[in-house]
């Protein structure tokens, strides 16, 4: 018996009991439709993480980050100066494969006052390299100069969001010239960033605005680390650093002196193919500065896209764990029903053994059966997941849309069939071992 | 040399600590174009004795010689092969499949023996037109009468060109007059050459055959009929 013998003896005995095999598949139907949705999910998840990622510095951005000593070290911690403007100096003057370094303070919880609106917002203290490093546009006026720095003016370039918080009454206008205060001192706005926000809600407020409409809240707002890009004020950061950082005072409210602490250091790599050798430089640079403590390390966009990845990998082996039980439970339910018809058909493979089928023969049959019904119920499982996900893409946020990337789609559907072979098995052998003598005299 | 050969063939059922001599000792010949029947009351053995010869199982020890082939010690997949080849299977219950039509429950045996498609469709079509059912080869088996049924069973038992013909009561389940079609079918096989040995506890019937096997007791009594009914 050849196997597409087999393979009509299978489809015929599916046709026969429609709705028997129908009930069968739905198992694996279920099965294969969860398992791709929930791969579709998880792209989707990562696939706008790595966009929003992108969209605040790409793989060329790299953090200077503050580290503990190490314990022999740690009586000598004090002899390093920290990340300092001199880290900052001696990068972009020593190290050929940075392209643009930004060194920036935080001055936190600031407040930002015009009149009587007032906003508390983080204000950095930044350079001119601040721009590119954080992929920043000015969409009115401009941003700060060297000139800013050496003269430590006091101007300031803001977001969109601040424009609507101090000026709530316009909040689409670009306010250059006009005075804001932080902490009580009077800036002069020079600039206005751009809006950012997500593809998706820029369409989303366009196609609001040409209906005649007003975008609903969440969309003007943007979100998360849109949100706070938004809300951005920048000043030079050497008028940070006089205006602010010049007489500090410590916790006994005793005077220490200015502090040139950074807290951030920004750089940029000009040639993503020599990351590894730019970052060695850039280490070798800051050991002669930091004295030898190795009290710096490295944050990379790498790391947060390591860090997405391995997060969504989590989310695809738990989701992938659950469909996938859906699947081996629709594959109890072929074994199930495999068994019961054939102690149906007891007697048909009695008939079969006497006029000449070999025990391989019934054996074949029955697995092509069971390889059918989990081939046509992956394939009906593909077509339900296609509604599935337009469900999904309804009502998950327009970035993390899920998509099914065409891997998904072979994994899921070679489960399934992988299921119907497995879940044929066991009653294909009970079929095979049948006496046929017994077989036959089966009533 | 004869088609079919047993010598001294036992067969033996062990059930719990109990040894049950179903076959103890039968020894016969069978030539080629014979007509042979085999009676016996039930439990004598019959019932074994046709299992063997139609190669459902093998004996505990002795020899049986279907056409020149040694099945004694044949493993499931020869003997598979030789049901296929060697024998015709007519059962008293018919054992149509119920979901094929006429054509597709006589093309089965050709199945599994790699008969391509349109050989089987011909040579089905040919052992319905011999039993005389060409009229009804896309109907259903339920939807025939019990003679018709036995007819489609004995196109079945033909198809592949067996050599022996072995019936299992083909009359028990039908009328006395559609019985006796039956039995005229068989003669006219016979009589086309065709070796038929059938398997029944009915005396008239048996009588039909020109060479009886009797079983009693597990052991085997031969006899010629001189003048058979036909």
């Amino acid at each position: 018996m050849n196997l597409l013998v087999g393979l009509l003896i299978g489809l015929k005995e599916i046709r026969a009991h429609k709705f028997r095999s129908f009930l069968t598949m739905l198992g694996v139907i279920l099965g294969v439709a969860s398992l791709l949705s929930m791969f579709g999910l998880t792209a989707g998840m990562t696939k706008g993480m790595r966009d929003t990622l992108k969209s605040v510095g790409g793989v060329e951005q790299v953090r200077v980050v503050q580290k503990e000593v190490s314990q022999d070290l740690l009586p000598l911690r004090d002899v390093s100066p920290g990340r300092t403007l001199v880290d900052a100096m001696a990068i972009k003057k020593g190290s050929v494969l940075i392209s643009h370094v930004s060194p920036e303070v935080n001055l936190g919880g600031a407040t930002v006052s015009r009149g009587a609106h007032t906003a508390r917002i983080p204000v950095v203290g930044a350079t001119e390299d601040f721009l590119t490093v954080n992929i920043h546009e000015v969409a009115a006026g401009r941003f700060l100069s060297a000139l800013d720095g050496e003269r430590a003016q006091r101007v300031a370039v803001i977001g969109r969001e601040v424009v609507r918080e101090l000026w709530p009454e316009d909040p689409e206008s670009n306010p250059l010239g006009q005075t804001v205060l932080i902490n009580g001192r009077p800036f002069t706005v020079v600039g206005i960033f751009n809006f950012y926000e997500r593809e998706a809600d820029r369409r989303r407020r366009e196609i609001a605005r040409s209906e005649g409409r007003t975008p609903s809240k969440s969309t003007r707002d943007g979100w998360g680390m849109y949100r706070r890009k938004n809300q951005t004020v920048a000043i030079p950061l050497r008028t940070l650093f006089v205006e602010f950082k010049s007489g500090v005072l410590g916790p006994q409210n005793e005077d220490q002196g200015p502090d040139h602490r950074l807290t951030d250091l920004v750089l940029k790599v000009g040639d993503t193919d020599r990351f590894e050798e730019a970052l060695s430089q850039v280490a070798n640079i800051l050991n002669f500065t930091h004295r030898g403590i190795d009290d710096f390390g490295f944050d990379t966009r790498e790391d947060w896209f390591d860090r997405i990845e391995s997060s969504a990998r989590a989310a695809r082996i738990s989701g992938g764990l659950i469909a996938s039980i859906s699947l081996l439970v629709g594959g109890i339910g072929i074994t199930n029903i495999m068994l019961a018809s054939i102690s149906e058909r007891v007697r048909e493979i009695g008939v079969r053994r006497a006029v000449g089928a070999r025990q391989r023969d019934i054996f074949a049959q029955i697995l092509v059966e069971s390889t059918v019904i989990g081939f046509i119920g992956g394939l009906l499982g593909l077509a339900f997941s296609v509604v599935l996900l337009r469900l999904l893409v309804m009502i998950s946020p327009a970035e993390n849309a899920p998509f099914v990337e065409p891997g998904a789609v072979l994994i899921s559907f070679g489960f399934a069939v992988v299921v119907g072979v497995v879940s044929g098995i066991y009653p294909a052998w009970r079929a095979s071992t049948l006496d046929p003598i017994q077989a036959l005299r089966y009533e | 040399m004869p088609l079919v050969s047993l010598q001294n063939v036992h067969k033996i059922y062990r059930i719990a600590d109990q040894e049950i001599r179903a076959l103890d000792g039968v020894s016969f010949e069978l030539e080629a174009g014979e007509f042979a029947a085999i009676t016996g009351p039930s439990g004598s053995g019959k019932s074994t004795l046709m299992h063997l010869l139609g190669c459902l199982d093998t004996p505990t020890t002795g020899r049986i010689v279907l056409d020149g082939i040694d099945v004694s010690q044949a493993d499931s997949d020869r003997l598979s092969h030789i049901r296929n080849r060697k024998i015709g299977f007519v059962f008293q219950s018919f054992n149509l499949l119920p979901r094929l039509n006429v054509l597709q429950n006589v093309e089965l045996p050709m199945i599994y023996s790699g008969v391509s498609a349109r050989e089987r469709h011909q040579r089905a079509a040919e052992a319905v037109e011999l039993v005389g059912l060409s009229d009804r080869v896309q109907n259903r088996p339920l939807q025939l009468s019990g003679g018709q049924c036995q007819r489609v069973a004995i196109a079945r038992a033909l198809v592949n060109h067996p050599p022996i013909l072995l019936a299992d009561e083909p009359t028990g389940n039908l009328d006395s007059k559609t019985g006796a079609d039956i039995l005229a079918l068989f003669h006219d096989l016979n009589r086309q050459g065709r070796t038929i040995i059938l398997v029944t506890h009915d005396a008239q019937i048996a009588a039909h055959a020109r060479f009886q096997i009797e079983i009693h007791d597990g052991r085997a009594a031969t006899r010629r009929t001189p003048h058979p009914v036909s």
